[in-house]
């Protein structure tokens, strides 16, 4: 949809190389590749530890396993990496009603505008390769105990989205980044253990706004749903 | 120690603020800031396989009830866990049993620069804290399917271990119930990422840790 998307480096798909030597970031790859084959999600999660995190609390368990939700986060994932997953085996033999993309923070290398325009990269493949099914973006969440530039880098992303993702038509987007800044400007180690990832406290804050909107579009009538199935 | 100086993983070195929003920083203040207002009789400190143990509900199960402290941050190698505890995450308690967890970060160092920087961090908590015991926790292996560092982590074990075994303040104590399966692999049901441990992962290995700070606790203290 933008032009000059392939001159994006956040619009590039790209494997993350194995600086550790252990293999790990293929091997959970070809897991998700393999569940693509064992189940039939009605959705689908995917992103970076944020989204790999969140199936390691009950709030997982209890809120969105109910709903058949397949969880490929990926700890560390830029939206170049993302986009590779989705290239290369993520998406194929499953057809998920409604994607869940929670990606950005970890794009250290690129601007806000780089950002966004790879997550709308994202989206737009998602909505070539699932045309009847909705995209829920998340937007990114404010990081560091403190005021900081990557704060307004992460609020810049959100505004971008905020105004671009309407364009591609099945995407949505939500933003409860505001729920996590005190009054005087700091950032609870309640929310966040670290000042970037979620306690199970600050999941059940994203999970209440994203599960309703996620039964909200799976509760879709059975008219509606029939007429979906390609 | 002259070999200790020229050891990266055995100098104590903050760890550097590559993205911009100071939260290595932020953690090490709010650690020293913790240690002020309670009394902990257990400390746990390393990386993130201690501070994510903090966010599950085994924590809260059977750490908690010890006045258990954690100062886990992701990411930390030894030379990093070593400037923490050099500058002032152990100037104001005192307690009985330090839990030590840390190695499996210290990309580019040999086992035996690793097995150095642990044994240092057990110096500096022994010069610290000299009536605590300080249980040290077997680096875990890591990846789905066996792999250099799989080798380098049990390396780095066994040199610990023969290193502890002449010290009465400090003692090995292997965690890994047997994450490797019979096939060479590692399942994610233990590991989610074959590096993390899940709440089943922790579990298996909380379950005899906690018994055996409790059989720490109630022994006099050593002098
Ligand atoms: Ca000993």
């Amino acid at each position: 949809m933008m032009s000059g998307d392939e001159l994006n480096p956040a619009a590039v798909p790209q494997p993350v190389e194995d600086l550790h030597g252990d293999g790990r970031w293929l091997s959970q790859h070809t897991r998700f590749v393999q569940e693509c084959k064992d189940g039939e999600p009605e959705v689908l999660f995917v992103g970076d530890s944020m989204v790999q995190l969140m199936q390691q609390y009950e709030v997982w368990r209890e809120i969105f396993s109910p709903l058949h939700a397949l969880n490929f986060g990926l700890a560390g994932d830029t939206t170049c990496n993302v986009l590779w997953r989705l290239q290369n085996g993520e998406l194929e033999n499953i057809r998920p009603k409604v994607v869940v993309l929670w990606v950005g923070t970890n794009n250290h290398e690129h601007t806000a505008e780089q950002v966004a325009g790879g997550i709308v990269a994202i989206a737009q493949l998602l909505t070539n390769r699932l045309p009847k099914a909705k995209i829920v973006v998340l937007g990114l969440l404010p990081r560091g105990e403190r005021p900081n530039p990557l704060r307004e880098k992460n609020a810049a992303v959100n505004r971008l989205l905020c105004s671009w993702l309407p364009r591609l038509g099945q995407a949505l987007f939500l933003d409860v980044s505001s729920e996590f800044v005190h009054s005087d400007g700091a950032i609870g180690s309640q929310d966040m253990f670290d000042y970037l990832h979620l306690t199970s406290t600050g999941y059940r804050t994203l999970a209440k706004p994203l599960s309703d909107l996620l039964l909200q579009i799976l509760e879709e009538t059975p008219e509606e749903r029939r007429a979906s199935l390609v | 120690m002259s070999a200790e100086a020229s050891n990266p993983a055995a100098t104590p070195t903050p760890c550097e603020d590559s993205q911009g929003d100071g939260r290595w920083m932020s953690q090490h203040v709010r650690f020293v800031s913790e240690s002020k207002d309670r009394e902990p009789d257990v400390l746990f400190v390393g990386d993130s396989l201690v501070q994510l143990m903090h966010q599950f509900g085994i924590w809260r199960q059977l750490f908690s009830p010890l006045h258990c402290l954690n100062f886990g941050i992701g990411g930390d190698a030894t030379q990093h866990v070593l400037w923490r505890l050099s500058n002032g995450e152990l100037d104001n308690i005192s307690p009985k049993v330090v839990v030590l967890w840390v190695g499996t970060n210290n990309h580019g160092h040999t086992a035996e620069q690793v097995a150095g920087g642990i044994m240092a961090n057990v110096q500096i908590i022994h010069n610290k804290l000299p009536h605590a015991h300080t249980l040290v926790l077997g680096v875990l292996p890591r990846g789905r399917m066996p792999n250099p560092l799989r080798e380098r982590n049990a390396k780095v074990n066994k040199l610990v271990q023969d290193a502890l075994s002449s010290l009465s303040h400090a003692s090995f104590f292997n965690v890994d119930p047997g994450f490797v399966l019979s096939d060479g692999s590692i399942s994610h049901q233990d590991m989610y990422d074959y590096l993390h441990l899940t709440a089943h992962g922790y579990q298996a290995v909380c379950e005899p840790l906690h018994a055996q700070i409790k059989s720490l606790l109630e022994k006099p203290a050593e002098n």
